[in-house]
This record gives C-alpha cells, sequence and structure tokens, in this order.
C-alpha cells in the first residue's frame, strides 16, 4: 500500500495543497510581517504573501484599510540599500493620500507614487505594468473595473513576475467571484475595534481574527 | 623706486603689458601714435600694436531689424512691440508700417489709431536666438570659425576663405545677396579685429580695414552708441564732451580704467589690435536623422513599427560611436494623400538604447491614428547630450535582479507617457498649519532622493503608533485619507450626519492661521465616528455663526 501511495504521490497530476506551504508551522516562503502581531499569526508565513496579490474586501472606503498596511508599507519603502529601492505606487484613489499622515506612519514619502488614470481600464493597465516591471515593492488598486477573474489572474502573475506586492481593494459584491488571489481578506468594524476575516489564504485556513489592532 | 617709474598696481592688471616678448623699449608707442592717443599721462603706456603672426580678418554681419525678421515674414503693415512694465510699445516696424507714419517708441493703441489693419507680435527673445544660430550654421559654409557675439550681430573669420571665394569683395557680395534672398537686411563691415568690425557693423559703415594701422582712424569717428555700453556709461561720457571713440581714446587710461572700468579699456584695446581678442567658434550640434522608405504602402501596425525599431538601431550607432544620448526623437510617417503623422517621444533621462525607445514608441503608437497606409518614414533626434553610462555589477556576484538595470523613473516615465504625464506624481510635504497646504505633488520623474535623506522614522515604533490610533489621541494625528474639496454636512441637532449621526471621539484641535494670505482658516477640527465605525475628521468654521459641520478627512 505505501508502494501505491508513493505512486500516486511521484505524479505530478496531484496537486498537494501544502507543497505550496511547505509544512503549516514551517511555510516554503517568509511573510512580510503585517506589524500586528494577532494578525500575524494567522497568516501562513508569519505575514503578508509577498510577490501575490492579496484582496481586500470593504464595505466603504476608510474603514481602516489603510491602517491595517501601514506597518507594512512603511518597511517596504525603507529598504536598507538604496539599490533596493522602489515605488509604491497607488492607483485611482478614491480620495487624496494624505502625506502628513503618511510620514507620520514611517513611509518614506519620496517613494510614493500616485497614479491616477483617467479610464477604468487604464488602472489595471497601469497596475500590470508597475506590477512586472519590477520597479515596484508595492501597488495598491482601487478599480471598478476589476470585476472578473481574469483580471485577478493577470495581476497574480504581473505580482509574481516583478516580485511585488499587489493589494487590490474590491466591493464586498464580488464575495461570491473566484480569484486568483494568495489572500483574500474582509475588513468589519465590529464593537470592539475591527475583525479582520480571511476568506482565503494559499498555504493557511480561513479564520476570523477579532479586534485585529488588539494585543 | 621713483614712482614715475612704475605704474600703479591697478594699472598693471587693466593693460597686460606683455613681458615675454623682448625687453622694455619695445612697449613704447611711436612718437606720433602717442600723442593721437594719449595726452598728459605718460607713465602709463598703451600695450604696443602687436605685429600678429597671422593675419586675421572678422567680417560682421549685423541684423538691425532682428526682432521683427524673426517673427514675420508677411509684406503687409508689421510692427515688433515689447512690454515694459504694461505699456506696449513699439520697437519696429516694417516698411509698410512706416510709411502709415508709425515708428518705433509709439504705443500700441496709437498705432492701431493711425492704421486699424496692423499686424502685431510680441518681440520673442527665444526664436530670435533660434534665428541667429541659423544663421551661424548657414555661415559656416564660408568660414570654419563663426561666432554669435548677440543674436544680432554674427561674426566670421574670412582671411582663410578669401582665396577659395575669389577675393574678398566676391566673398562679400556672396554673403549680402544670400542674406537677402533669406529676408534679413544686414549691415556689413570687416576689420582685423573682431570688436572693431562689430562696432563699425552697428555704426552701418560699410567699410572693410584689412590694415591694423588704420583702425584708430577709421574708428575714431563713431559714436559711442555703437559700443553697446551701458547708457550710464555713455551719458557721464558725453556729459565730459566724450562723444566719440577717438575721443575715448584720447582720455587719459589710468583716469578711464578707473572711471569706468577695466573692462571697457580693455575693450578699446582689443578693438585697435593691441590685445589679443580670443573668440570661441560656433558649432552647429549634430543631430540624427534617418528615413526608411516602405516597397509599398503599409498600414499593418507590427510591419511599422519594425520599420521603426530598424531606425532606432541606427539611431543607437550614430549614438553609441559618439558616447552622446538624446532626450527627445520624432517619428514622422509620410502618406501618399495626406499630411505626414508625427509622433514625438521624450524622456526624462536621455537614453539611447533601442529597448527603451521601442517600449515608449509601442505605448503611443497604440494610439497613433493613421489616416493612410505609410509609404515612408523618418526618424529625426534632437541634440544629443554626452552620454553617463551607469556602472552595472559584474555577472557572477550574483543577486543581480531586473530592477536594479531599469531605473525608477522609468516607470514613472511610461505610466506617464500612456496615462498623461500630470496623472502620474509623487508627494511631499510641506511645513504649513493649514491642512490642505501641508502637501504638494512632486515630479516623479526627478531624482529620487536617497532613502539617508529623507528624515525617516526608522525606528518607528509601531506598537506606539497603533496605541495611539487606538486612543484616537490626537497627537500627531492626521487622517490617511483627504477630501479633495471639504464636504458640507447635513446637521441634525447640531451634530453632524454622514451615513448616520456622527458622535464627536476627540476635539478639539482648534487651527487658526493663514490670516495673512487671503486663504486663511479659523477652524476646529475633531475626530468623529459615523454608525458604522468609520472614523472621520471633521470641522467647524469659528468664524461662522451656523455652525456648520464639514468633513475633511477619513482616518482610513
Amino acid at each position: 500500500m505505501n508502494d501505491a501511495l508513493e505512486k500516486l504521490l511521484q505524479n505530478p497530476r496531484l496537486w498537494r495543497g501544502q507543497a505550496a506551504a511547505g509544512s503549516l508551522n514551517k511555510p516554503g516562503w517568509q511573510g512580510l510581517a503585517s506589524g500586528y502581531p494577532k494578525l500575524d499569526q494567522h497568516l501562513p508565513g508569519g505575514g503578508w504573501p509577498q510577490h501575490a496579490l492579496t484582496e481586500i474586501l470593504l464595505e466603504y472606503y476608510g474603514t481602516g484599510e489603510l491602517q491595517l498596511l501601514m506597518p507594512a508599507l512603511a518597511r517596504l519603502s525603507q529598504p536598507e540599500d538604496d539599490t533596493q529601492a522602489r515605488w509604491i505606487a497607488w492607483i485611482a484613489p478614491p480620495f487624496e493620500p494624505y502625506p502628513p499622515a503618511l510620514l507620520q506612519w514611517g513611509v518614506n514619502l519620496s517613494r510614493v507614487l500616485i497614479v491616477r488614470p483617467r479610464k477604468p481600464a487604464e488602472a489595471l493597465w497601469a497596475a500590470e505594468q508597475a506590477l512586472s516591471s519590477g520597479n515596484c515593492a508595492a501597488v495598491l488598486l482601487w478599480s471598478d473595473a476589476f470585476n472578473d477573474t481574469t483580471a485577478s489572474r493577470r495581476l497574480q502573475l504581473a505580482a509574481e513576475k516583478g516580485q511585488s506586492w499587489a493589494i487590490a481593494f474590491r466591493s464586498l459584491s464580488v464575495l461570491s467571484q473566484s480569484s486568483a488571489a494568495a489572500l483574500r481578506v474582509q475588513l468589519k468594524v465590529g464593537e470592539k475595534g475591527t475583525d479582520l476575516g480571511i476568506l482565503k489564504s494559499r498555504g493557511g485556513r480561513p479564520a476570523v481574527v477579532q479586534d485585529y489592532a488588539g494585543l | 623706486m621713483p614712482v614715475s617709474d612704475k605704474p600703479p598696481a591697478i594699472l598693471r592688471e587693466v593693460t597686460p603689458t606683455p613681458s615675454v616678448k623682448g625687453g622694455r623699449g619695445q612697449y613704447r608707442p611711436a612718437p606720433e601714435q602717442q600723442s593721437l592717443l594719449l595726452a598728459p599721462a605718460e607713465q602709463v603706456h598703451p600695450p604696443p600694436l602687436r605685429a600678429s603672426p597671422v593675419q586675421r580678418l572678422w567680417l560682421c554681419i549685423y541684423l538691425p531689424a532682428l526682432a521683427l525678421e524673426a517673427v514675420s515674414d508677411v509684406a503687409e503693415a508689421f510692427a515688433v512691440f515689447e512690454d515694459k512694465q504694461g505699456i506696449r510699445k513699439i520697437l519696429l516696424v516694417n516698411a509698410k508700417a512706416a510709411a502709415a507714419g508709425i515708428g518705433p517708441g509709439l504705443s500700441v493703441n496709437a498705432a492701431l489709431a493711425l492704421l486699424p489693419t496692423l499686424g502685431f507680435a510680441e518681440r520673442n527673445p527665444q526664436r530670435e536666438t533660434q534665428v541667429s544660430r541659423e544663421l551661424a550654421g548657414w555661415a559656416e559654409k564660408f568660414t570654419s570659425c563663426v561666432c554669435i557675439e548677440a543674436p544680432s550681430l554674427l561674426l566670421l573669420e574670412i582671411a582663410g576663405s578669401l582665396q577659395l571665394f575669389g577675393g574678398l569683395k566676391a566673398l562679400r557680395q556672396r554673403i549680402t545677396l544670400s542674406l537677402e534672398s533669406q529676408g534679413f537686411s544686414a549691415a556689413i563691415a570687416i576689420a582685423p579685429t573682431p570688436l572693431a568690425a562689430s562696432w563699425l557693423a552697428r555704426a552701418g559703415r560699410k567699410v572693410c580695414i584689412r590694415d591694423p594701422q588704420n583702425l584708430a582712424g577709421k574708428l575714431a569717428p563713431l559714436p559711442l552708441s555703437c559700443l553697446n555700453w551701458p547708457d550710464s556709461v555713455c551719458a557721464s561720457l558725453s556729459g565730459m564732451g566724450v562723444t566719440s571713440v577717438g575721443d575715448c581714446l584720447r582720455l587719459p587710461r589710468a583716469g578711464f580704467a578707473k572711471r569706468f572700468g577695466a573692462s571697457r579699456l580693455l575693450q578699446l584695446d582689443r578693438a585697435l589690435d593691441r590685445l589679443p581678442d580670443p573668440r570661441a567658434s560656433y558649432r552647429t550640434p549634430e543631430r540624427f536623422a534617418a528615413e526608411y522608405e516602405l516597397d509599398a504602402a503599409q498600414s499593418d501596425s507590427t510591419l511599422l513599427l519594425n520599420a521603426c525599431q530598424e531606425l532606432l538601431v541606427r539611431l543607437e550607432r550614430f549614438l553609441l560611436t559618439r558616447q552622446m544620448a538624446v532626450q527627445h526623437v520624432q517619428f514622422s510617417f509620410f502618406h501618399l494623400r495626406a499630411p505626414a503623422t508625427h509622433l514625438a517621444l521624450g524622456c526624462v533621462q536621455a537614453d539611447r538604447a533601442v529597448q527603451h525607445w521601442y517600449d515608449l514608441l509601442a505605448i503611443k503608437f497604440e494610439r497613433l491614428d493613421l489616416p493612410e497606409p505609410v509609404i515612408a518614414m523618418q526618424l529625426c533626434a534632437d541634440q544629443g547630450q554626452p552620454f553617463s553610462a551607469k556602472t552595472s555589477i559584474l555577472p557572477f556576484t550574483g543577486q543581480v535582479t531586473q530592477q536594479q538595470n531599469t531605473s525608477l523613473t522609468q516607470l514613472a516615465e511610461r505610466l506617464g507617457a500612456y496615462i498623461g504625464a500630470e496623472s502620474v506624481h509623487g508627494v511631499m510635504t510641506v511645513a504649513e498649519h493649514r491642512p490642505q497646504y501641508a502637501w504638494c505633488s512632486r515630479s516623479a520623474v526627478a531624482d529620487v532622493p536617497r532613502c539617508a535623506s529623507v528624515p525617516g522614522y526608522q525606528g518607528a515604533d509601531y506598537s506606539q503608533l497603533i496605541e495611539m490610533q487606538r486612543n484616537n489621541s490626537l497627537i500627531l494625528r492626521r487622517p490617511l485619507w483627504m477630501l479633495r474639496e471639504p464636504e458640507l454636512l447635513t446637521n441634525r441637532q447640531n451634530l453632524p450626519f454622514y451615513q448616520g449621526t456622527l458622535t464627536l471621539l476627540d476635539g478639539p484641535e482648534r487651527l487658526e492661521t493663514g490670516w495673512w494670505d487671503d486663504d486663511g482658516i479659523a477652524r476646529d477640527y475633531f475626530v468623529a465616528r459615523n454608525t458604522k465605525g468609520v472614523h472621520l475628521w471633521v470641522y467647524q468654521n469659528r468664524s461662522r455663526e451656523d455652525g456648520a459641520w464639514y468633513l475633511h478627512g477619513i482616518f482610513g
């Protein structure tokens, strides 16, 4: 019987969920620390998946989605040496990102690149270009045109190619759609702080992190 | 040492006596010349006339009406005006306008009253410089040494060209006729020194001096106005009764240098060929232009792009051999029955790599609307700049990632080329209390500052920041999202309403500043939370009685 199992495991058509993550305790990649210890515990690799697409689903813009990302973005904007300097691109943000606040969070403003496309389709194009160029540490995308699986797959591939972190902010209406994102989370403001629901996590398990910013 | 033997120190500077050649006796001018040029101060000797080993001859082209000719070539009545402190005064007029009684110095309104059909243009110094550069390029066919003294003044060193062009007269006639056919009215003078030639041309003397000995005599009657000295200098000279170059030369040298500056004395010496007057000659910058003819009219974009790439490869080869790079190129697509379509490309850092230009081209070409199939295409590049290469890392040291090769600005450039350069930008903070002025956008294609130069929060303690955020502390607290314009909120029971009644959590933070310009504020800012749990930054104007609430930011 062991023989049969070995044979089966050799078959390349067999996909093993843990292959991507190594074993559960020790995943194949190192995550980017989110700055929130409680959240890091629930994410495989102990942080945000780097070089992949993360989707954040929200009811309204402004329900704490930026605070969630700020510590990680701040770290990305300050690499150890200048040769690794890369942009943090904000593509089609719904409001003005406010530089004094970004500075308070420790973001290096000289790495912030704001792109305001005129048409929704241009936002996707710009995001794909920015990701695959390898010149961006992170690309934040707000786009209504991002509404199908093809787009998410393209962004995921571009993120892998350019070794960047893609973050897409989407409305709750796409909850039922499938997505190629490595991580899909939902933000919900609860009575005690903001809850974060992990809907999909490559190499991890869905969970709900109550009051993720708490201790 | 007696004073009379040694000139004062200041004069030793202004009349540099050539100490290399020969002894002291040589420097003393001939007695008859001294009497002509110098009156009393015996102890100050002018430099002698040099026996120059190479005889030079300068031809000066003066274009008195360049300001007019640069902007118009119409036969109708036309005038060029200059804006002087809000008053538009006419500077130059053409013949037709002059016939109608319009002259320089008249105001534009007065001129229009005289001749309602008069055409106008404002003086355009950039255009004048451009025209003079074009003329200098044209003049390079007569001599290898062309100088642009001023936009309206060109100097050609023609001693070496006389034989080839059949003598001085023939050459001069050829230049005059050619200028006329190009529509320029010019005054031409020839002299052994560049300054003398330009003074004579400015004075409108169509003379030709070949022997330096004759310079003093010919220059003496020239009025001071042709020297192009500042008005104040000319005024004080004429106040002393000095109205011509000859009068100037007759003044004591020491006093002249003290009163009017050593450089003026130096100019006089240079004009009279007593001191050398080296000139840098103008060189037309090299440019690249190449054409590609298609066998048949084509509209297939892949084929056209391939042909463009071929042109770019030629451009790269041209630039490589010269260690140059270019910043702007232009593709022109020619059609059989339609005017040519032009496509200009530009990048921030001068580059010559085919791939870089091709990427930019491909982005723009996609949106290009060609009216007809293309029969030929042309690539023109602007003036090259010295190429500064980047040091790359040796391949075996490892860790050579893709992003190190392409600079950060190239991404911003590529996005800007597609979306529009104004829609791609960086940000920076401004030291200002008014929230809406506390930041501004900066060019994303400018040099990216180094990490170390940014006042960073390198060791920012996130747990502390997060704690601060949780407690809604107003210390240093600003929202991550700002609204472009504050939004007026509806008022319910004296409380603001935005997707539900707001609860004020913290505040007020009073900002009362900016009274010195027109956009002063007096606001009380509060942190509020709506029923959905979104934290907002709202304010009330202090000066207004109505107590209206505005939404200015979202904490995000």
